[in-house]
């Protein structure tokens, strides 16, 4: 079981998620941040760390690329896999994320089933990684 | 008479006797004298004789031998003598009796007339230029110089002068002074500054040049070079300045800052050359200015466009795929919300509910898919084209693996196709839209689609081939354009050929069809050929 800190500003991007995860049975915990301020608030708090990331880019206050900036220059949290889950193409971001520093760049497909094996696959290959914990 | 008389008497006689003696001896001595001096005299006067013979001689000979003509003329202006050189120069003998005076032209009379007055006066002519007519009518132009000729009483009796002929020279002089002229004409009307020096001397400066920096060619040549340039220009070509005076270069070139008198300044490209001499030392130093601030200011103006066109590029790229993000999220919403819909729902929804609830997927794909088309066309560009070796037999497989292909539909390559040096993720898109537009609009029971490629020289010719629909001619010209879809499938958005449009005019290309109804069609298009030496396109 995995536990995920999972950052999103769309609702229906959450709801798609967690039909997703349950839709396939599966036993993950889902923490959801609403945006990278959210996000850094519970990875500062005395909540247990996550074991992966998964970071939408596009959101107001603190972007995703804001909050991976600040994540990968903090000594502890910077071992933490960030997978970026955004409907972004542009190659300018994912060349900068790829340089600050992030365990994988899934595009969001347009239709729904196409998201679920996506999805399906990303928990798959997380599950079968030998993680940090903390 | 008594014998002491006698005695005194013979004495008296004796004593003068003596005396007469004396006389006698010193007469004779006398004579001597005479005749030895006038012996002398007369060999001096031999002496004299022959000397004055030799001066004759001697001048005569001077006179004939006088390289330039010399003559004599009387009171009236007519040749009483003249060497030869004088004959020949003239073309008349002394027997023919010519007029000195009537040889003259007719232009010199009054210069003659005032020269010779003078001559009387003051018994000198000296540098009368007069022109003169030959016997053979050639104009000659000659100096003379010359003095009176007085008899032993003193009384002037004629003139006697030599002259030179300087026709040669004269002509020699105008046509420097002509050449001269068109030179400074050149010079003045220059639109370069020119500025001439020799060891720091100021020796001309051009009208140009003094326009530039408002002073005048006297005030430029007691000026301090600081007042007119910066002391950082002066500093600039100093170096250069060094090695043109040892030798070491003809010539440089700087950009120098100018100061005018008014305080205003201006940036000039400053060529200065050297001027030597046969043993190669440093003669003058020819400075040519050119005024560039406009120049400069065109430059400034031209980098700063190209920098405010790259910056609103890039903002404009920006721009496009955030528009596009914000699109494509609530479309992967609406598209999530109508699955759901279905799988939640499909139990209670009759058969028409699930047909449209089918529509709004496939529009959502649709838009999905112009979306994407808009991003692309938008971000087609030549600064962010990425060149590399290509295998166009590559690509093409590539496609073929993952487009949508009936499979009624074959695709192949009608010849090997080329290697080319391109954009490989553009040479896709390219050859993408034509396949996937092609393998669609078969309607026949064997579909065939063939990829070819010529040789042009210059550029490759692809032509991708189907035995398809065909297109009507109204809409040759029409489908290139963004929007213009004529397909009436649902699935083109009418975006594709105008981005292919956009590559083949980054490769500096055509693209154009052939096309009949029912029979199929054929697309060409060419791409230059692309130099792997240069970095850009």
């Amino acid at each position: 079981m995995l536990n995920v800190l999972f950052i999103e500003d769309d609702a229906i991007e959450t709801m798609k998620l967690n039909r997703t995860v349950s839709k396939l049975q599966l036993k993950h915990k889902i923490t959801e941040a609403k945006n990278g301020e959210e996000g850094l608030e519970f990875l500062k708090s005395d909540e247990v760390l996550p074991d992966i990331i998964l970071l939408d880019l596009n959101m107001p206050k603190m972007s995703g690329i804001e909050f991976l900036e600040i994540l990968k220059a903090d000594p502890v949290l910077k071992y933490l896999p960030t997978i970026v889950l955004t409907t972004s193409e542009n190659r300018a971001d994912l060349l900068e994320c790829y340089r600050i520093g992030i365990a994988g760049y899934v595009i969001k497909p347009l239709k729904y089933e196409d998201y679920e094996k996506k999805l399906e696959s990303v928990f798959t290959y997380w599950q079968n990684n030998e993680l940090v914990k903390a | 008479m008594d014998s002491k008389e006698v005695i005194l008497l013979k004495k008296a006689l004796e004593r003068q006797k003596k005396a007469r003696q004396q006389a006698e001896r010193i007469l004779e001595e006398k004579s001597k004298e005479l005749y030895d001096a006038s012996l002398h005299l007369k060999q001096t006067n031999k002496v004299l004789e022959n000397l004055l013979d030799q001066k004759t001689a001697q001048i005569d000979n001077v006179f004939v031998n006088i390289i330039d003509p010399y003559l004599i003329m009387d009171l009236k202006g007519n040749i009483i003598k003249m060497n030869s050189a004088a004959e020949e120069f003239l073309g008349f003998s002394k027997e023919e009796n010519i007029k000195l005076t009537e040889l003259i032209h007719p232009d010199y009379k009054e210069y003659s007339k005032a020269s010779f007055k003078s001559l009387y006066t003051t018994g000198l002519i000296k540098k009368f230029r007069p022109g003169i007519i030959t016997k053979n009518n050639e104009l000659k132009f000659i100096e003379v110089n010359g003095s009176l000729i007085k008899d032993k009483k003193g009384n002037i009796s004629g003139a006697q002068g030599v002259f030179r002929d300087i026709t040669a020279e004269l002509e020699m002089k105008n046509l420097l002074n002509t050449q001269r002229q068109r030179l400074d004409i050149i010079v003045e009307h220059s639109p370069l500054g020119i500025w001439l020096t020799s060891k720091d001397t100021l020796i001309k400066v051009n009208n140009t040049m003094q326009k530039m920096l408002g002073y005048t060619e006297e005030e430029l040549r007691s000026i301090n070079p600081m007042e007119i340039t910066s002391l950082e220009s002066l500093n600039a070509s100093k170096e250069y300045r060094e090695k043109l005076i040892k030798g070491e270069i003809d010539e440089f070139s700087v950009v120098k800052k100018y100061l005018r008198k008014d305080g205003s300044s201006f940036s000039a490209k400053t060529t200065v050359s050297a001027v030597r001499n046969i043993k190669g030392e440093l003669r003058y130093e020819v400075a040519l200015i050119e005024d560039i601030t406009h120049e400069i200011e065109l430059e400034e103006e031209k980098k700063q466009l190209v920098k405010d066109l790259e910056s609103s590029n890039k903002g404009l790229q920006e721009y496009a795929h955030i528009v596009s993000h914000d699109l494509k999220s609530p479309l992967r919403s609406i598209s999530a919300l109508t699955t759901w819909m279905y799988e939640d729902y499909k139990d209670k929804l009759d058969d028409n509910g699930v047909y449209n609830l089918k529509m709004m997927q496939d529009k959502v794909e649709s838009m999905d898919k112009l979306i994407d088309g808009i991003l692309k066309y938008s971000t087609i560009k030549s600064d962010n084209l990425d060149n590399s070796i290509v295998d166009v037999n590559e690509v093409v497989q590539e496609i073929k693996d993952i487009i949508f292909i009936p499979d009624h539909v074959t695709v192949k390559t009608a010849n090997k196709l080329p290697t080319i040096y391109a954009d490989r993720t553009k040479i896709h898109q390219l050859i993408q839209n034509f396949l996937s537009n092609a393998v669609v609009h078969i309607e026949r029971e064997k579909g065939l689609v063939e990829v070819g490629c010529e040789d042009r020289g210059t550029h490759w010719e692809f032509s991708v081939k189907d035995n398809g629909v065909g297109i009507p001619k109204e809409y040759h010209e029409k489908i290139f354009k963004i929007f213009q879809s004529i397909g009436n499938k649902e699935r083109s958005t009418g975006i594709g050929l105008s981005i292919v449009k956009k590559i083949i005019d980054l490769y500096e290309g055509k693209v154009w069809l052939q096309s009949e109804i029912g029979k199929g069609t054929t697309f060409f298009f060419t791409l230059k050929k692309q130099n792997e030496n240069t970095t850009s396109n």
